[in-house]
């Protein structure tokens, strides 16, 4: 098991002309949690969207799990079952109940049969508290339910990697704490995850390595507490002063 | 318009109500009891003619020519609604016409209930039932004699022709959409080139091309029947149409719907069966329902290249020399016969609307 779970290397990514992230090398190992954080545009959201060809990269290797991320639609399939994600804006399917969401990909990819995937839903359902909430449409639950029926809606598939792209950047800040109970939860079980947020406390506790990026490159990393109290570059220091500073 | 009170403010009496609404000031006054009087002499000129002073009774028309009291001639109406449901039908068959219209009706019915929401039942509904109407109307099957198309008319025909266009666009439009949206930017813009083409021509020269012109360009087993040309064409047409309400319908989705279903490993075929075609339609709804509803009464320009639609039918209901005078009866019953159509429609449309807005809170 000494493969990592993501190895990134000379990854290049470009919108037109727009050279968005430059000669990216990232290995993240199996079980490890990274938070990447940095100031906006800084090519965070683009990196991990870059994981699971939401975004294709143009030049460099990618690989998940040992499979390389190339143009051929198997290995992008079993790279997207392997790795869930969760979104800033959640993107639950609003025209289907909670449990609907949460059965419609496991059933589809035929991994599971509909009583099986209504078992397993809500199983992680009552993990992320809401199982009284499984008949109801998204609309209408609050922000914060409804990230947590996405995490487990990502659970479903039994990803093996989280991805999580600024997922309380949308919520109300009372619904914050919610949604990172559910996250430190899945990082104690042991779960690989990698975490764009700005949620500072969360990478502290939670974090075995923080990354931080600026103009599509990495920047600097290391462990949260090598990382928050003795950042080496000046612009991790400028932009740390930046988050705590009020 | 309605406003929610709460329940703490009291309502206003009846009285209370109207004097409010439409006597609180001087202007306001008149200007309702002059409205109120020209509805009231309207209204009683209509019942005049339509009720009191109208004759009823299908051997009643000398009596409509002799006693002319300015009233309607519904005998028009009992004595000829056969050519009008039925058109050139031959006599003795015409409750295979009948019935087949009250097969279809049957199936618009039963497609409005949930139940049959699903890929699978709809299809094989309307399969069956169309194949039952075809079965009927041309016979050649089972003893029934055989009447050709150039038979086929009035409603029937109107039916018939409505059906066929939607249940051949319906799923060309989803194609043309999809192909519009497509990655690959030549295929996109043939796509974009062929709708507008056929979106910026009217729709009688696309029914004339289709019946008159095609067959001069197809090879002889291609030709088919004029009005399964005219089908072929009008379709066609719908679905450029539609292909843009369904394109519309899609862009108005968050491009986080795609990417989320993406992410989930769900296949291109999946996303947009179970994800994007389904909230498209939703969003197009209205339009939707508008263009079917328009499509329903563009059939009656059939006529022009000499089918007997509803229409058509009507026309000569009243164009002998017995009935010559009874020109307004015969189009007042051929409007409520497309009104009781294109009425149900838009009320079902609502329906749906409101049953659908379920999740959208």
């Amino acid at each position: 098991m000494s493969e990592p779970a993501i190895r990134i290397s000379a990854m290049n990514k470009f919108y037109g002309t727009f050279h968005a992230l430059h000669d990216v090398d990232l290995e993240i190992a199996r079980g490890e949690k990274v938070v990447i954080c940095g100031p906006s545009g800084s090519g965070k959201s683009t990196l991990i969207r870059c994981i699971n060809r939401l975004e294709e990269h143009q030049a460099g290797e990618i690989e998940v799990n040992g499979t390389p991320l190339d143009d051929n639609l198997d290995h992008i399939d079993e790279i997207r079952r392997d790795a869930g994600m969760v979104f800033q804006n959640f993107n639950l399917f609003p025209h289907m109940t909670v449990l609907e969401n949460c059965t419609l990909a496991p059933v589809l990819s035929g991994r599971l049969n509909r009583a099986e995937a209504e078992k397993t839903a809500m199983r992680l359902l009552e993990r992320v508290k809401i199982p009284e909430q499984a008949h109801k449409y998204p609309g209408e639950l609050s922000g914060g339910q409804q990230q947590r029926v996405a995490i487990a809606r990502a659970l479903c598939m039994s990803p093996q990697i989280m991805l999580f792209d600024e997922p309380t950047s949308a919520l109300d800040p009372e619904m914050i704490s919610e949604v990172l109970d559910v996250m430190v939860g899945l990082a104690e079980e042991g779960m690989t995850m990698v975490c764009v947020t700005h949620e500072m406390g969360f990478a502290r506790r939670v974090a075995d390595r923080v990354i931080f990026m600026a103009e599509g490159r990495i920047i600097e990393q290391g462990p949260p507490d090598q990382f928050f109290d003795n950042p080496q570059n000046d612009r991790t220091k400028a932009f740390l002063s930046q988050i705590v500073g009020h | 318009m309605t406003h929610v009170i709460p329940a703490s403010v009291p309502q206003p009496s009846f009285a209370e109500a109207i004097k409010g609404r439409y006597f609180s000031t001087r202007r306001d006054t008149i200007v309702s009891l002059v409205f109120a009087a020209i509805a009231i002499w309207l209204g009683w000129s209509l019942v005049n003619w339509a009720l009191v002073n109208a004759t009823f009774g299908a051997g009643q028309g000398d009596v409509c020519r002799e006693n002319m009291h300015g009233g309607a001639c519904w005998s028009v109406v009992s004595a000829r609604w056969r050519i009008v449901l039925f058109g050139l039908y031959p006599f003795e068959e015409q409750w295979r016409s009948g019935l087949a219209c009250a097969i279809m009706v049957i199936v618009a019915i039963l497609s409005c209930v949930p139940w049959f929401w699903s890929p699978r039942r709809l299809p094989v509904l309307w399969v069956a039932g169309f194949a039952a109407f075809y079965i009927l109307m041309r016979g050649g099957l089972f003893g029934l004699p055989e009447v050709t198309e150039q038979n086929w008319g009035g409603l029937a025909l109107t039916v018939f022709i409505f059906a066929a266009v939607v249940l051949l666009g319906m799923p060309l439009a989803i194609v043309f959409a999809l192909l519009r949206r497509s990655e690959l930017p030549w295929i996109a813009n043939t796509m974009a080139l062929v709708i507008d083409t056929i979106r910026s021509l009217p729709l009688l020269s696309i029914m004339f091309t289709f019946a008159i012109v095609l067959p001069f360009v197809l090879p002889g087993w291609a030709i088919g029947d004029k009005l399964y040309r005219v089908i072929a064409g009008y379709a066609l047409f719908f679905a450029c149409y539609q292909a843009e309400i369904i394109r519309g319908g899609m862009q108005a989705l968050p491009n986080g719907q795609e990417e989320a279903a993406k992410a989930l490993g769900m296949t291109y075929w999946q996303r947009i069966g179970y994800i994007i075609l389904p909230q498209a339609f939703r969003n197009a709804l209205p339009p939707t329902i508008n263009q079917i509803v328009i499509t329903f009464k563009e059939t009656s320009l059939v006529t022009i290249i000499g089918f007997f639609d509803v229409m058509a039918s009507g026309r000569a209901a009243s164009g002998t020399a017995e009935w010559n005078f009874a020109t307004i009866e015969m189009y007042v019953f051929v409007g409520l016969i497309f009104f009781v159509f294109v009425f149900s429609l838009s009320r079902y449309g609502a329906y749906l609307e409101r049953r659908l807005r379920v999740g959208t809170r």
